[in-house]
């Protein structure tokens, strides 16, 4: 079997050796291990998001999906390392990067796992451009995607946790440096995925790589402005 | 002769102190003696992986005024480029203004806070010397600066997405709300590791601290978004009104 293959079925296991063997740097490559299969596991089922808008929007959005990741982890990459070594894990820079894109590793291979099912659904789904209903099938592809994105980022955490705790120096540190990644990963992810928007495009709006102004706002003042709206009706 | 006799008794402790191997509770909270010099890469090292142990060498050895005062260049750096970032979301004279504002605000907070920090400490059972409570204030600083600079990337972003101040405004105050909160805790394991008894007046210390640093914002205010003028000394305002008139204004 393909070496890329074998160490993405033995991190879905829980391999604690191949982990402790990246961690300790004795492997080399492992960097290159998980951006590979981030590319090709959240690329595959960021295909499968984008193709109810065309085969054009698929290829953008398995462009735009491992991009989240990575610009999310080189963002916040400094900051994981203060807070990994600040809260006592004995995790420093290297080490919680290598955790982080673990971790990101796991939830494409999960994706990637679920992308048929995800292609499958798109095909069964009418086009964006039908008229009858469109509103209500744009609805049910984003709650289906969003659904399916969180039970492998839930899955693919729940994982890395178990690593962490093993890793750090206590396991109580462990814990808190992971929830506080956490927390800093989803502020962030948030806004890069809103930079880096359209992923599902809305009835009536038109397919392209990014918004003319990518740049203009951010997504809590939308979710501000939408929680606004909502109290008025 | 009495002050002298007192000298040469607390250079006896100190140095029976500095001898000792530590015991196995000082070991496990981390004040041990540090490792290596006081210089500026190794200290920094030291405030993220053992802090405690700077305060041990603070406590235990004569005459080290250069702990605190490389703390505070690190501070000045890490603030420095903080403020660098924050200055993007104007441009302007915010570029040179913001950094200048948050580091010359924050070290004019320590200082006004430095002597009741020496009086809770004392309250609160401390015998330490008045330069390891310096040295407790300055790593306060060192360390939420240093925690800055991890956040700056996140506030890059921010900064170059957003266009409301008041939401750049809240979310910095709300960032120097968590880094500060790593600063306390590590002034609370210290005591702790020290022999306080009561840590009560430190906490008290920490809010006044803290309500300090937030009002600092308001008086050098704008230090996020354009304004006319550099300072806004003649209209004086409580960080509670004015965050509350933005919030209004921003939300009308």
């Amino acid at each position: 079997m393909n070496p890329t293959a074998q160490n993405a079925i033995a991190l879905c296991r829980g391999d604690n050796g191949l982990l402790a063997d990246w961690i300790g740097a004795a492997r080399s490559g492992s960097v290159r291990c998980c951006l590979l299969l981030i590319a090709l596991g959240c690329g595959a089922y960021g295909f499968t998001v984008g193709l109810r808008n065309g085969w054009e929007m698929g290829a953008y959005v398995a462009v735009k999906l491992p991009l989240i990741l990575i610009i999310t982890l080189l963002l916040n990459g400094l900051l994981n390392g203060l807070l990994g070594l600040v809260l006592g894990s004995g995790i420093g820079f290297r080490k919680s990067v290598q955790f982080l894109l673990t971790g990101f590793a796991i939830m494409a291979v999960i994706l990637g796992a679920l992308s048929p099912i995800g292609f499958f659904a798109t095909l069964n789904m009418p086009s964006s451009g039908d008229g009858s209903g469109r509103f209500a099938w744009h609805g049910a592809s984003l709650l289906m995607h969003t659904g399916l994105i969180a039970f492998a980022g839930i899955t693919a955490h729940a994982r890395l946790l178990h690593y962490v705790r093993e890793f750090a120096d206590s396991s109580r540190a462990g814990t808190h440096a992971f929830f506080a990644w956490l927390a800093g990963n989803l502020f962030v992810g948030a806004q890069v995925s809103w930079n880096l928007r359209p992923f599902f495009v809305s009835p009536g709006l038109e397919v392209e790589f990014l918004r003319n102004d990518p740049f203009n706002g951010n997504f809590y003042e939308a979710v501000i402005v939408a929680l606004k709206n909502v109290s008025q009706i | 002769m009495n002050e002298n006799k007192q000298d040469s008794t607390r250079e006896t402790v100190g140095s029976v102190k500095a001898n000792i191997p530590p015991s196995i509770s000082d070991a496990e909270s981390g004040f041990v003696p540090m490792e290596g010099d006081a210089s500026f890469s190794n200290l920094l090292s030291k405030l993220l992986r053992k802090p405690l142990s700077i305060f041990h060498e603070l406590e235990t050895k004569e005459a080290l005024w250069r702990i605190p005062i490389t703390l505070i260049l690190i501070s000045v750096v890490s603030l420095t480029v903080f403020g660098l970032v924050v200055g993007t979301f104007s441009w302007g004279a915010q570029i040179w203004a913001a950094p200048l504002k948050i580091v010359s605000g924050l070290m004019f907070s320590a200082l006004i806070c430095l002597p009741s920090l020496y009086i809770f400490t004392c309250i609160g059972g401390l015998e330490a010397r008045f330069s390891t409570v310096v040295g407790m204030l300055c790593s306060i600083v060192a360390l939420s600066g240093l925690l800055l600079v991890g956040f700056a990337p996140v506030v890059w972003l921010f900064s170059v997405s957003s266009t409301s101040a008041v939401f750049i405004g809240f979310m910095l105050l709300a960032l120097w709300g968590i880094c500060v909160g790593f600063g306390f805790t590590l002034v609370f394991r210290a005591g702790k590791a020290m022999g306080m008894t009561n840590t009560g007046h430190l906490l008290v210390w920490c809010l006044i601290f803290l309500l300090v640093t937030v009002q600092m914002t308001t008086t050098l205010r704008p230090i996020v978004g354009e304004s006319d003028a550099l300072f806004n000394f003649e209209e004086k305002k409580f960080f509670l009104q004015y965050w509350s008139e933005e919030l209004q204004r921003a939300t009308d």
